[in-house]
């Protein structure tokens, strides 16, 4: 037992681990309960979209000594825009859209990088640096995270009637076109602040697998965003101090923790759905999957 | 002046590069127009990012990246599959949680052994430093996807977008479904080596993108699409050498700018056209 208690306690000895985990966490909630939504609305490919394409306004706000934060979110939003208004006026699909603009961003984004002199390290961007985060970067991200997870949980309903039936929600008289933009300014901004964490590229994985995850478990929307907050931060906790223990990279050990949350709930999934058929005794596949 | 631009030329591996580069470009162009029209650029972006462990472990184990790389893609449709069959999670959802775990479990695998596998090789590819025999991987690839395209486009087209009809003249279209997806897990195995895995979306579904705006007829999308990944691809390379690399980011900044133009110039289906049209509309018909 004393064995568990060091691997544990060991890292949070140093500061740097202590601040890397209150950014996990405040990261892991906010990305956690977006996730659901993005999962049950089909937006998976939203997130993976805006979170490339912040670079480019990354590199633009350094030129200009802008803060990082507010170029991001500006190009992250462009992105959603421009996929939104390239659909609409072209006969191409969503989903080509969003990967041509996104992989143009980006690119135009390294291009960039390469003509700017800087102290920005690439690689930081990309995977982020948990463990280099200073108390300032702590402060930023709670001032923008925290009032993101009281906007999502203040409006969890209205959100989940939009992602699930649009068409409702407009017949009940929602502001459906503002939860729309609300979504996609709540997207950017996460994006954003999931940067310093586990960069752009990660980011993805943070606002997918933990309310995959959840889905998983309950059939229950309210229980679901519990499960997926519980199941991000666990993963983070977990990924972090693992990371210290390989000497790797923190933002790969988190994902592969959730890859490993998601295979776990996958077999208890399938457990629990053969325990009932054989209780039930007859074949009752049909209304199972 | 002139001396300047064919300053490129004389360095052996910046030919080599421009020429590696159209050959992948063109090969990617070719597959764009099926994935265009399928509605699966989300699978050029899963497959490309899942190969990333298996390219990590080959470099690891001294094996061809390629084997690794194909391994690797292959699992992950495979179980892609099996997610999608056992859960009842949003196909979009499944592939993304597929793609960035195995993704993850590559950067894992760099960031323990950092001196073995250079994580920005795989990521944003490295054509101008392309290994000799990296670049026989590359042509065989390449020569035997087109070679295989050349034959069957036409069956793959009839069972992909009419599969009673294709069945009834005794085509196989799962097989040429099959025989589709293993071309492209090479192809975007050899396009990591120009673009990386990051931007090899972008030369799957851009060129037939940009091809789809110019042209109502298939045969014709695919030539003015491998026409528009070539030379992008060429072009980006050779203009790499004068602001020193960047190789992958300048070939997918030119296909974006030239899908742009299309959609804003093409005769038929762009912007122009169709604010054209809008304006008669709005004058009347003329008597």
């Amino acid at each position: 037992m004393t064995g568990l208690y060091a691997i544990i306690a060991d890292p949070l000895v140093h500061s740097f681990m202590q601040r890397g985990l209150v950014v996990a966490v405040l990261v892991g909630t906010i990305c956690a309960l977006l996730s659901c939504y993005l999962v049950l609305k089909g937006w998976s490919l939203m997130g993976d979209a805006v979170s490339h394409a912040v670079l480019p306004g990354i590199v633009v706000a350094h030129v200009l000594s802008l803060p990082l934060i507010a170029g991001a979110f500006a190009a992250g939003l462009s992105c959603a825009l421009a996929t939104g208004y390239l659909k609409h006026h072209s006969r191409i699909r969503e989903d080509a859209v969003m990967g041509i603009i996104f992989s143009g961003m980006f690119a135009l984004g390294l291009v960039m990088m390469l003509k700017v002199e800087t102290d920005m390290h690439l690689n930081h961007i990309l995977f982020g640096n948990m463990l280099g985060v200073t108390w300032r970067d702590v402060i930023e991200t709670a001032l923008i995270a925290v009032p993101a997870t009281a906007v999502v949980l203040a409006k969890r309903r209205d959100l989940l009637l939009y992602c699930f039936d649009e068409a409702h929600a407009r017949a009940l008289g929602l502001p459906v076109g503002a939860l729309h933009y609300g979504l996609l300014i709540l997207l950017s901004l996460t994006i954003v602040v999931s940067i310093k964490a586990v960069g752009i590229i990660l980011v993805v994985a943070m606002l997918i697998a933990p309310g995959a995850i959840a889905f998983l478990l309950t059939r229950h929307f309210e229980r679901m965003l519990i499960i997926a907050v519980i199941a991000a931060v666990l993963a983070c906790v977990i990924g972090t101090i693992a990371s210290y223990h390989l000497d790797a990279a923190t933002g790969p050990c988190i994902v592969v923790v959730q890859a490993l949350f998601f295979l776990t709930g996958l077999g208890w999934n399938l457990a629990r759905r053969t325990n009932r058929r054989a209780g039930a005794g007859l074949e009752t596949g049909t209304n199972i999957i | 002046m002139i001396d300047l631009l064919l300053e490129p030329f004389a360095y052996n591996y910046m030919t080599k590069a421009i020429w590696v580069s159209a050959l992948v470009g063109a090969v990617c162009a070719f597959l764009s127009c099926y994935l265009i029209l399928k509605g699966w650029s989300l699978m050029g972006d899963a497959l490309s990012h899942s190969v990333v462990p298996g390219v990590a472990i080959a470099y690891l184990a001294g094996l061809p990246y390629a084997l690794g790389a194909f391994t690797s893609g292959i699992i992950a449709a495979l179980g892609i599959t099996a997610v999608k069959r056992l859960t009842m999670l949003r196909e979009d959802a499944v592939i993304g949680l597929v793609f960035t775990s195995f993704f993850a479990a590559g950067l894992l695998i760099v960031s323990i052994n950092p001196t073995a596998v250079n994580v920005n090789t795989i990521i944003f590819g490295n054509i101008l430093a392309i290994a000799d025999e990296d670049v026989l991987q590359v042509v065989i690839i390449a020569a035997v996807s087109l070679a295989i395209l050349g034959l069957r486009w036409k069956d793959i087209m009839l069972a992909f977008f009419d599969e009673s009809h294709a069945r009834s003249v005794g085509l196989n279209p799962d097989g040429l479904r099959v025989l589709f997806f293993v071309l492209l897990s090479a192809c975007i195995v050899a396009a990591l080596q120009t673009v990386g895995a990051v931007l090899v979306i972008a030369m799957v579904v851009t060129p037939g993108a940009t091809a789809y705006l110019l042209t109502d007829r298939f045969g014709r999308m695919i030539w003015i699409a491998m026409a528009v990944g070539a030379g992008t691809s060429a072009l980006g390379a050779y203009v790499s050498y004068f602001v020193d690399g960047a190789t992958g980011g300048l070939i997918v900044v030119l296909q974006t700018a030239v899908f742009l133009l299309a959609f804003v110039f093409a005769p038929k289906h762009g912007r122009l056209a169709a604010w054209r049209a809008s304006s008669h509309v709005a004058m009347g018909p003329k008597p």
